[in-house]
């Protein structure tokens, strides 16, 4: 084959990287409206009014939508019951549920709008968690047939039988298991453009999705029309891994505001809506058990597993049968006992994800995998092995193995890794370990009428140019291309001859879009047979032209052994020409597969079905808790790859997705409102922060895949999880079941192992009683009081407009300017953020860039280094990097390079503080003043928040740069109207983020002290990606003399207490005497055993920062002998 | 209430009529139709905003356009200039829905023109730190990480060979 094999460009590629490439917010339409949705900000109440009278009459709008525009009644389809309005109908059911929307010119004038509306709401008691749904009494958020409160949907498989395989067992292993809430955060976040037109009394789309099939029937259903009154036009899909795969919420409010404005509107949900308001991966809490015979011989896999159904429902049911259901193809048990409850909560719901119910309960499962091999001493990819099915089998839930290369994949995975070089005990090294999985999907499950089909065409132009018409759309998996590819092959044209026309509901026949891995065989089998039509058809009109004999299609040709005729010449001999060109539209049944049996879940539903084993060497960093992952293979049975580069591409980015869920992303929530809705507040993986990936490739083909090829966008996310916990425990011999795998998980697991915990006898501390109280109170009923009296979440919005931005040249100018309804501003980074959340409303910006006094880094007479307040953090790094390097690797550790481009040095010091719930809309103290609370004392305070002198608030000061320049010692230079006042950095900061400047002051620059470049220092800091802020940072600098003594330390730590801490007690004891890691670990922590209060899941980061802290003075400690086995030092 | 500004982009100069505070990269999108530069976050935390202010990688959607007195340079202007880098991301599949491919490009290729470590051992940690300010949700870095490593040492290998 010439083309399907190789490795191929994607076809768009140029569109795609030069800029041209069009999504949805590139669309320009005339008179195109701003669409803005107004969100329930309780988790459960009853709607008694809305009133949008005054919001109609404002400026700007043209449309006002609530539930009552909907049809009565109107719910999306979904499997189970369909409980979900388009608009809140009369109760909401969770915080950020769409209420009403308004299109208006502007987005402002839409906001203004939204503002106006009127809704007065009678709160319910809602359950927030699983457990809480469950309890007794609770209130119900729905009725439901299960006969239990709370319960969407109940279920339980028994296949095999489970019963013999216990009688035939002899070795059982168990555990609970957690599998947080993961969301997709595509890059382009939710977008709909939607324009009716009367003439036609149709409805059209510009949207985002993975399923246009999908949208267009859903909005006919939400708003009363027909399917084919709603069509969806080709536009660039960035990104999808299935939450786009059904409707999504914004698409059908866009229709109606559309059609009931008459012009088009765009609705674009803004960073922060795509966090809090968009389904995410459904929670799954796993109680789970395998049972074996002494050979290894898996005999029964058996749980019972709770689903976080959300506030509605969506593919909760089906997620939750497939993840049961995945647990069913892999192995060979004797029988499978699990059941499954849907769980109601007042939370943001559930949706489809990438991996669909499989990631969460092969999670479980593979580590239990792992425990079993260890009980029976068996090496664990020998226990898989031994499980594993086969080509050829009949699963335990019914599924037809055409091909199963499972036993390749690990042993593959095995080599790749260097496994058993690994585990050899004699090259075991300290906190490194190897970790394997395995799993299994489906290519396309046929989960309802008509996910059986797919319908292709394929056009001929008389310049022998040939289209492919599709109905699906490609969010970025490269179907369109392989679509290409097989049109190519079959009709032997150069790939640059093929233009492949994608979700254009009026031209591109039925698909019902890219979802449940379909892509390939679906996609595949239906344009193959399109092709294969059309070389028949082409093949038929040359006969009269080239003779009956063997004729074949290559270079743009019909052939015969003597001659070759253009194919659209050829094609236009056709009599059944359309505009000149000739179609053959063709549909393709997988006849193979049937639907699952509704009474067992069993059946044949996919028809092949892909595996994989993954492999990984961590690194555990036990006085941290941090893991990194040195090595990664990914190892797929993908049948035949239709295209390496893509294919490929699957399997790394689904490993690297499966990492952030592994490691770090969780959404957190805090009274039902999210906390984290930001890329800088969700934990996923950045460049830095995940190794290469390598991908391995298994062929051989598939009986009924396109070509041999089988799925693969989806079983790729599915070990990576399993494969972390089992290299953790491999590594350091703690296994960790609750995901996401952060470094408190390992730094609590190991205390605990130890036995080690830290006593603060805070009963001898009269000045922490207060606190101690309070924050007892708050635990039993006192923030229910206070957060009750404030609950009003402020959610993001669009900054109010500014009347100026001045950029004054001297000094003089910025203090003239300064006044109460302006805002200084260095780079900006954090002042157009927190004027984005609502924390700051200026009228007038002062930008500080162009100031003369605040720029440059100059050396004064006495020595002093002199750094402008304008100065970037960039410029800075640049400046002293061999001056005093300690500086610029802090630097080097903040943000982004974007950022410490833009951002100054003034404005890192006094940015605000980052706590999360601060920042994301919470009506907390620091905000509200007052009574209100700190959600940080009962909410998830484990990263970010104080365990050292928190009072009424916890936050900590952010700047790494502060930490850094209290290690140096270092001056604020401060100007104000009276003049210049200087103050030392360890005085710079009142509180989290507040420094002492007054509203008439600014800093002018930093002073860094004379024989600051003679000091040694080291910088170090914990984090959850590359760029976040401090969990904790260290720096440590002090003068060493030859002899290898320490004069007069400086160790600063940042993120642990309000503002950068110094351990002056340990400086102390450190002082004139020769370094010991020993001795300096036991000052350091007596010293935070004394000076800590942690908050109750906190405490761990005194642990960390005191393993950061001996990290940085080995490091001060490796700089002394690199220095004296280099004598000749640069000064200053 | 606008405001005339004079911008430079992409080495033309240009008048814009903006109102205070307008983000540059609305000013690209919008007022000189340069679509390009996406807004994926709005809080300079993604890079899919990225462009050049005098050669410098900036998160757009932080910048005020009154601010801006340096020569911008977006993805369009970088297309051609940089075909051989984009070619490499369309063979190491660095990208793929494509949405954050104009700001890795952008940032890349202010990466390309900066200093690199002469190990060449330290070079991929180095990529990727540089790298960390774009967030792609879809390849897992390694196609992107690989084209600028291939990109830079062939420009490296070609600068070499010249007389």
């Amino acid at each position: 084959m010439k083309y399907l094999g190789a490795r191929t460009r994607v076809i768009d590629w140029e569109a795609r990287t030069n800029g041209s490439f069009q999504y949805t917010a590139d669309v320009k339409l005339d008179g195109l409206l701003e669409g803005v949705i107004l969100r329930s900000p309780y988790s459960h109440a009853k709607i008694l009014r809305v009133d949008t009278s005054r919001a109609r009459t404002m400026p700007g709008v043209h449309a006002v939508i609530t539930a009552a525009d909907f049809p009565p009644g109107a719910r999306y389809f979904h499997e189970g019951v369909p409980d979900r309005p388009p608009l809140a109908d009369g109760v909401v059911r969770f915080i950020g549920q769409e209420v009403a929307a308004v299109a208006a010119e502007t987005r402002l004038q839409a906001q203004a709008a939204l503002r106006a509306i009127v809704v007065e709401y009678q709160q319910l008691p809602g359950p927030l968690t699983t457990a809480a749904a469950l309890g007794r009494g609770v209130s119900r958020l729905h009725d439901r047939q299960s006969g239990v409160d709370n319960v969407s949907r109940s279920v339980l498989r028994d296949w095999g039988s489970a019963e013999t395989g216990r009688r035939n067992s002899t070795v059982s292993v168990s555990g609970d298991f957690f599998f947080a809430r993961q969301t997709h955060a595509c890059m382009e976040t939710n977008i709909a453009v939607a324009q009716w037109s009367e003439t036609d009394q149709r409805l059209e789309f510009w949207t985002s999705t993975q399923a246009p099939y999908y949208v267009a029937s859903e909005v006919a259903n939400v708003m009363g029309l027909k399917q084919d009154q709603v069509i969806c036009h080709e536009v660039g899909v960035g990104g999808g891994f299935g939450s786009k795969s059904k409707i999504c919420e914004h698409e059908a409010i866009a229709g109606l505001l559309a059609r009931l404005a008459r012009r088009p509107v765009c609705v674009k949900l803004s960073r922060e809506e795509e966090f809090e308001t968009t389904k995410t991966r459904h929670a799954f809490s796993m109680s789970m058990q395998l049972h074996a015979d002494s050979a290894g011989q898996l005999r029964v896999i058996a749980g019972k597993i709770d689903v976080d159904n959300g506030a509605y429902n969506h593919s909760g049911v089906s997620v939750m049968g497939a993840g049961i259901k995945g647990l069913g193809m892999l192995y060979r048990p004797e029988g499978l006992e699990v059941s499954g409850r849907l769980v109601d909560t007042a939370l943001l719901p559930g949706g489809q994800f990438r991996g669909y119910g499989t990631v969460q309960t092969s999670f479980a499962v593979e580590c239990l995998m792992d425990d079993l091999a260890e009980k029976l001493g068996v090496d664990p990819i020998d226990l898989r092995i031994r499980n594993a099915n086969q080509s050829g089998e009949m699963t335990l839930v019914g599924a037809e193995l055409g091909s199963a290369r499972l036993v390749e994949c690990l042993t593959a995975a095995r080599d790749a890794i260097g496994w058993t070089r690994e585990r050899e005990k004699d090259n075991r090294r300290p906190g490194r370990g190897v970790g394997v999985s395995a799993s299994v999907h489906v290519s396309g499950s046929f989960t309802m009428p008509g996910a059986n089909r797919s319908d292709a065409a394929i056009d001929v132009f008389a310049d022998s140019r040939v289209r492919v018409r599709f109905g699906g759309s490609d969010a970025g998996t490269g179907q369109k291309t392989i679509l290409a590819l097989i049109a190519a092959e079959e009709l032997g044209v150069d790939l640059e001859a093929v233009d492949v026309q994608m979700m254009e509901s009026d031209k591109t026949p039925f698909d019902m879009g890219a979802w449940s891995s379909r892509g390939t065989h679906y996609g595949g089998h239906a344009v193959r047979k399109a092709a294969v039509a059309t070389a028949e058809r082409l093949k038929g009109l040359a006969a009269s032209q080239l003779g009956d004999g063997d004729l074949r299609l290559e270079d743009g040709m019909v052939k015969s052994a003597a001659r070759g005729i253009p194919i659209g010449t050829i094609a236009q001999l056709s009599n059944d020409l359309k505009d000149g060109i000739l179609s053959t539209e063709t549909s393709f049944v997988e006849t193979s597969v049937v639907q699952a049996d509704r009474a067992t879940g069993k059946g044949n539903v996919s028809p092949s079905y892909n595996f994989a084993a993954h492999a990984a060497v961590v690194d555990v960093d036990r006085r941290t808790g941090r893991i990194s992952v040195l090595d990664y293979v990914a190892v797929h049975d993908i049948g035949f790859a239709l295209n390496r580069i893509t294919i490929e591409g699957q399997a790394i980015g689904g490993a690297v997705m499966g990492l952030g869920a592994a490691l770090s992303e969780e959404i957190i929530f805090e009274q039902g409102k999210v906390v984290n809705p930001a890329y800088l507040h969700y934990a996923l993986p950045r460049a830095a922060d995940v190794p290469r990936i390598r991908p391995i490739l298994i062929e051989g083909g598939d009986p009924r895949g396109p070509y041999g090829a089988k799925a693969i966008g989806e079983c790729s996310i599915n070990p990576p999880p399993s494969v972390i916990s089992n290299a953790v425990y491999d590594a350091i011999g703690v296994r960790i079941r609750d995901l996401p795998i952060t470094p408190d998980k390992i730094i609590n697991a190991l205390a605990r192992r130890e036995g080690r915990s830290r006593s603060h006898h805070i009963w001898r501390r009269p000045s922490r009683w207060w606190i101690a109280i309070v924050r007892a109170a708050y635990s039993r009923g006192l923030l229910k009081i206070l957060h009750a009296r404030n609950l009003r979440f402020a959610s993001h919005v669009e900054p109010a407009p500014l009347e100026k931005v001045e950029t004054p040249a001297t000094l003089a100018n910025v203090l003239s300017a300064m006044g109460a309804d302006a805002k200084l501003m260095g780079g900006g980074t954090d002042l157009q953020l927190q004027r984005r959340l609502g924390l700051v409303e200026p009228k007038r910006l002062i930008s500080l860039a162009k100031v003369a006094e605040f720029q440059g880094v100059k050396t004064l007479a006495d020595g002093v280094i002199e750094v402008g307040a304008a100065v970037t953090l960039t410029a800075l790094a640049t400046a002293i990097r061999h001056r005093i390097p300690m500086i610029a690797q802090a630097i080097d550790k903040i943000a982004s390079s974007q950022i410490r481009e833009m951002a100054t040095v003034a404005g890192n010091l006094i940015q605000a503080k980052r706590c999360w719930f601060f920042r994301n809309g919470f009506g907390c103290f620091k905000r509200l003043g007052g009574l209100a609370p700190c959600y940080a004392i009962e909410g998830d305070h484990r990263f970010y928040h104080a365990a050292i002198d928190g009072h009424r608030c916890q936050a900590t000061t952010p700047s790494d740069l502060a930490t850094a320049l209290s290690a140096v010692g270092a001056d604020v230079v401060i100007a104000g109207p009276d003049g210049e006042r200087v103050v030392s950095m360890d005085a710079f900061y009142t509180g989290p983020g507040e420094a002492v400047l007054t509203e008439h002051e600014v800093v002018r620059s930093i002073r860094i002290r004379a024989g600051a470049t003679a000091r040694l220092g080291a910088f170090v800091k914990l984090r959850l990606w590359e760029g976040d802020f401090a969990i904790a940072s260290v720096a440590i600098t002090a003068n060493i003399s030859a002899d290898g003594v320490l004069h007069d330390p400086r160790i600063v730590i940042g993120g642990l207490a309000p503002t950068p801490w110094r351990a002056q007690q340990t400086e102390g004891s450190l002082d004139g005497k020769p370094i010991e890691i020993g001795t300096f670990r036991a000052a350091l922590d007596r010293e935070l055993d004394r000076a800590a209060h942690p908050l109750p899941r906190n405490g761990w980061k005194l642990d960390a920062a005191a393993g950061l802290s001996e990290q940085a003075l080995e490091a001060v400690l490796r700089a002394h002998e690199a220095a004296q086995a280099a004598p000749v030092r640069e000064s200053a | 209430m606008q405001e005339s500004l004079r911008l430079n982009v992409n080495g033309k100069a240009t008048g814009v009529e903006v109102a205070p505070g307008s983000r540059l990269l609305d000013v690209l999108r919008e007022n000189l139709g340069l679509v390009g530069s996406k807004e994926a976050c709005g809080r300079g935390e993604c890079g899919a905003c990225t462009v050049l202010i005098d050669g410098r990688p900036v998160a757009s959607c932080l910048v005020m356009a009154e601010t801006v007195s340096g020569a911008v340079t977006t993805i369009e202007g970088l297309a051609d200039e940089f075909a051989d880098l984009r070619r490499a991301f369309a063979d190491n599949g660095a990208f793929q829905c494509g949405f954050c491919t104009s700001g890795q490009l952008v940032r890349a290729a202010a990466l390309i023109r900066e200093e690199w470590p002469d190990n060449p051992d330290e070079r991929e940690a180095f990529v990727r730190h540089r790298m960390s300010g774009n967030i792609c949700r879809c390849t897992g870095y390694t196609g992107i990480v690989d084209a600028i490593l291939l990109t830079a040492q062939a420009r490296r290998s070609s600068a070499a060979d010249r007389p």
